[in-house]
């Protein structure tokens, strides 16, 4: 009986799966969903329409308001006497000193941060009213309503002139 | 010797359990996908966005009632033929206004078409403010078309305004 050895069966390999991989395809998708969400970023500028005036709030305000025109060719004047941007290019390419040149309104913010600070002398909030043409391309308007964020006034007046 | 060789088998494998960390990546994962998602809604390729040179960042789209304004079709090709293919494919002619419904659906106005503008603003406004979103939250997020004429941006705040939605976002791409 001795002579007999006991066979014994092989030593099972235990199965594992090899997991490795699909964490690197996990990070490879998670880099991709941060980078994809970073990439599309539109920015924005917050205005605030000012609601129909009541009774308590139709009274004169204490400092006179801003006026901003913008005419169908995209001329922008401070309270039609000051030319504070030029008629729009579109032909400009985006991202050229020309273009950004179009895009800054540095006089309008300087107009714009004295008017505040009146308003603010008599504590009172700045009153902005935006009369745009309706040819108006909106890249003009939008170049407006970042000059007043520059200038820190996030509520103003909005109307549609007739076509000069 | 044996002995040693039977002590050295007993030793217990030391393996880490990657389990946990694939959870979390996963669980990371979703709230990305979800996150882009919410942020990209509504942006209508047909758009030629406007620059600003100051402008915040867009963190938070929950609450967004999106409106795309769109430039004349002749302007918008000249500029971009992918943008008038997609425009023609999606919309009928002469839509100046776009959005897209909760099934993320286009639907086009033209200019005659106020007052249904204005209808579907009220409507997108009441389903948020039943799921919980204060009033304040909830913002006209218009995308108007560098060249469209302002008179289709006033058109779409005035349609918003009478909705009750007095808070605009006018969507932009920074100037550099």
């Amino acid at each position: 009986m001795a002579r007999h050895k006991k066979i014994q069966p092989p030593e099972e390999e235990e199965m594992t799966s090899n997991i490795s991989s699909m964490i690197d395809c996990c990070f490879l998708l998670l880099i991709y969903f941060l980078v994809a969400t970073s990439l599309v970023s539109e920015k924005k500028l917050d205005i605030n329409i000012p609601s129909t005036p009541t009774a308590a709030s139709s009274k004169k305000p204490k400092v006179d308001p801003g006026n901003i025109y913008v005419t169908s060719s995209g001329v922008v004047t401070w309270n039609k006497d000051l030319t504070v941007g030029e008629a729009y290019d579109a032909s400009l390419v985006p991202g050229t000193p020309a273009y950004l040149q179009q895009r800054r309104m540095d006089s309008l913010v300087e107009s714009l941060k004295l008017l505040k600070e009146q308003a603010q002398a008599v504590e009172a909030d700045p009153v902005v009213m935006l009369h745009g043409s309706g040819k108006a391309p909106h890249q003009r308007i939008v170049d407006v309503m970042a000059a007043l964020a520059e200038a820190d006034i996030h509520s103003v007046g909005l109307s549609t002139t007739a076509d000069e | 010797m044996a002995k040693k060789n039977a002590r050295s088998q007993e030793e217990v494998k030391s393996e880490m359990d990657m389990s946990p960390m694939i959870d979390c990546c996963f669980l990371l994962l979703m709230f990305f996908i979800v996150n882009a998602a919410q942020i990209t809604v509504s942006k209508d390729p047909s758009v030629n966005m406007p620059n600003a040179v100051s402008a915040s960042e867009m963190k938070d789209a929950n609450g967004c009632i999106v409106i795309n304004v769109f430039a004349d079709p002749e302007i918008m090709g000249a500029k971009n033929a992918k943008s008038l293919e997609k425009y023609n494919k999606t919309y009928n002619p002469g839509t100046i206004w776009g959005v897209a419904d909760a099934n993320q659906n286009s639907i086009g106005y033209n200019s005659g078409q106020m007052q249904e503008l204005s209808d579907f603003v009220k409507k997108q406004k009441d389903s948020m403010e039943s799921k919980g979103i204060k009033p304040e939250m909830i913002r006209l997020y218009l995308r108007g078309d560098a060249d469209a004429p302002w008179s289709r941006s006033s058109g779409a705040i005035q349609a918003a305004a009478a909705a009750g939605v007095t808070n605009i976002v006018f969507g932009t791409l920074p100037a550099q």
